[in-house]
């Protein structure tokens, strides 16, 4: 008889379990609203990607936004994404190697700037290892020596925030907050970081005039960075071996990050080979390449003119360098300054609640 | 959990008292069942009683793998049951049996599933159930699921020290499906399929690694975790 009531009891909680979830879905208007951040011509790169899985929210958005500064996510309550991606460096760290993560060891990349990211569709860290910004985030978010995470322990925290309980209702309605979910605002947030309002986007729109000197400065660029730092985003969004070394160490215990691209995919041409770097707000990233070497744009440009290492996975275009003089790199970096995107970082310093 | 457990007594319950007793149901409950075993014996973590092929003494300290994309098949009758989203992590004290619940009778003959994620599911980690990341198997710098871990220590030959050894194996290329024949499944039968892992099938056929000589004993991808790979997928799951 008791036992009778139960599977009574049972089934109609599962009818009204499975009468929920219809409802759910008729209730559509509850549903967050799909937000599409308009795109300047002068990114060269049509319109707004939207993931399918998910599709851009005002609330979602300033989830991630929350969840990007927030360092209690970290296993230390100190370090968050911002650590090493700050707005007002155009989301870097200024320093060649971060050692403020967790554990205060180095790591051993460089933290790249994050922009234009929803166009980074083949492949995102240096070499491309993470296929898109959802998976990503479990990254840093787990790595030992970035956040140190237990992703467990990061849902008790923010089941038990009144605030995140309402953030995720609003972005992820009648949806249990859940590592995904989590990540996916993140990645919502990490997509609005759009740079397209930099004096040459002025430029290209035809809001603005270059002097000479720009003028000149753009010429030498097309002439002999476009073919990777392609116009528009200023990345090619490929891999290439730009000569910084002749061989590469391999350290057992390293998992091959020395070796580049070809740590993913074991292509011996890869060797060596990197993501190009977007040329945007440059001014405000340094230092630059993948292991943070080189500390100004004059270092860079001596690089490409007089310290390209031959070896053979070379990208083609850089075998004999790319040789310029004095007054060739002045203008090129006074290019290069055009570049800066002020508006866009005045837009997400983390105390800017203007968002999307 | 229980609750689940409930409602399947329930949908049993239900089913049985609706059905003549003549007619075979038309849908009969299937688990599978896993044991896992190193050179025959059943596992047990964190003991030294254990060898590997090679004879090297060997302590497993964690052993979990992925089992995705069950299908049964009646060869008779060509019926086929494909279980949906069927991504299943099994583990040495963690989950030991998958429970496909009620599923349309036949009289299985065949089982067949993959060992590790397909393409698909691979190609991202922010995924729920067996697939949330929570689980330590999503790998952090090359977006996808170590589909076999095995973790341990074995007493190296030269040094006879405990040596640590770490395999986690993924990429597609060792997404490995295999088919079992099944024997006494009747339709309408609640059924309980056991299988069993061989650890040392990790370790031998085709290709035969030996920890002492391996450059690095730590293995997370490229050739060594390819050979592996082949290994496991033949030999490594059979029917118990
Ligand atoms: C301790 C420093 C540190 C922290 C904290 C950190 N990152 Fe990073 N981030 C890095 C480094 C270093 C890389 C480059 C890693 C590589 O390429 O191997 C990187 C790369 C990235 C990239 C790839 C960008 C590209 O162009 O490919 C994204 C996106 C990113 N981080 C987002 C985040 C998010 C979101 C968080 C917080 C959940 C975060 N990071 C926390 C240091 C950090
Ligand atoms: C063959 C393709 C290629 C060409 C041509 C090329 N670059 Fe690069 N550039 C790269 C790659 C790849 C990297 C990243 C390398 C690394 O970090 O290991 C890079 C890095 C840089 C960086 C550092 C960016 C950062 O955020 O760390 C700057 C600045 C730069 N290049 C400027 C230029 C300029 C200026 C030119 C033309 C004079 C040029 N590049 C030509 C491929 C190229």
């Amino acid at each position: 008889m008791k036992k009778q009531a139960l599977i009574l009891l049972l089934s109609i909680s599962w009818t009204w379990a499975c009468e929920d979830q219809g409802q759910q879905e008729i209730l559509a208007e509850n549903d967050p609203e799909l937000f599409v951040p308009s795109i300047s011509k002068s990114l060269n790169v049509g319109s707004f990607p939207q993931p399918d899985r998910n599709p851009m929210s005002k609330e979602g958005v300033l989830l991630g936004k929350k969840l990007f500064f927030d360092t209690n996510l970290s296993s230390n309550g100190k370090v968050s994404c911002a650590s090493c991606h700050q707005p007002q460096l155009a989301f870097t760290d200024a320093v060649p190697l971060a050692d403020h993560g967790v554990t205060g060891i180095e790591l051993d990349r460089h933290a790249p700037a994050l922009f234009n990211l929803a166009w980074n569709t083949t492949g995102l860290f240096w070499d491309g290892g993470a296929h898109d910004l959802e998976s990503l985030n479990f990254g840093p978010l787990t790595h030992p020596n970035e956040m140190g995470a237990d992703l467990t322990a990061i849902l008790t925290y923010l089941n038990q925030q009144k605030e995140y309980l309402d953030l995720f209702e609003n972005a992820f309605p009648a949806t249990p907050i859940q590592s995904a979910t989590m990540s996916r605002a993140i990645a919502q947030y990490t997509r609005t970081l759009i740079s397209q309002t930099s004096r040459y986007d002025l430029w290209m729109n035809g809001e603005i005039g270059f002097n000479s000197i720009e003028l000149k400065g753009y010429e030498i660029y097309q002439a002999n960075c476009s073919s990777c730092h392609e116009e528009g985003l200023f990345t090619d969004l490929s891999y290439h071996n730009n000569g910084l070394d002749e061989s590469y160490p391999d350290p057992i215990d390293k998992e091959g990050v020395f070796l580049g691209r070809f740590r993913i995919s074991h292509d011996s041409s890869d060797l060596g080979a990197y993501k190009t770097p977007s040329l945007r707000n440059i001014t405000l990233t340094t230092p630059y390449m993948h292991d943070g070497r080189f500390a100004s744009l004059e270092e860079v440009l001596n690089h490409y003119s007089s310290g390209i290492k031959q070896n053979s996975s070379l990208a083609p275009q850089l075998k004999d360098g790319i040789p310029l003089n004095k007054e060739e790199k002045e203008a090129l970096i006074t290019f290069l300054k055009t570049l800066q995107d002020d508006q866009f970082i005045q837009k997400h310093l983390q105390d800017n609640p203007d968002l999307p | 959990m229980k609750n689940i457990s409930y409602l399947f007594l329930a949908v049993l319950f239900a089913f049985t008292s609706c059905d003549k007793e003549d007619e075979t149901p038309a849908q009969m409950n299937v688990k599978i069942t896993f044991d896992n075993t190193l050179n025959g014996n059943p596992l047990e973590l964190n003991q030294e009683i254990f060898t590997l092929p090679s004879g090297e003494s060997f302590m497993v300290k964690k052993f979990k793998y992925y089992i995705s994309n069950v299908i049964l098949t009646d060869s008779e009758t060509n019926t086929q049951y494909i279980e949906t989203d069927s991504y299943h992590l099994m583990g040495q004290d963690f989950n030991s049996s998958i429970e496909l619940g009620m599923i349309p009778s036949a009289n299985y003959d065949q089982i067949t599933f993959s060992i590790g994620v397909d393409e698909v599911a691979n190609s991202r980690t922010d995924q729920t159930g067996d697939l949330d990341p929570n689980n330590d198997m999503a790998w952090n710098w090359n977006s996808g699921y170590k589909f076999v871990v095995l973790e341990g220590e074995f007493i190296h030959e030269s040094t006879q020290e405990r040596t640590g050894l770490v395999f986690h194996i993924g990429n597609n290329q060792n997404y490995a499906t295999v088919t079992l024949p099944l024997s006494g499944l009747a339709a309408g039968k609640p059924a309980s399929i056991s299988l069993e892992t061989a650890i040392d099938e990790l370790f031998s056929n085709p290709n035969t690694l030996v920890p002492s000589n391996l450059a690095s004993t730590t293995v997370m991808g490229g050739p060594v975790a390819d050979q592996i790979g082949q290994n496991y997928a033949d030999g490594f799951i059979k029917a118990n």
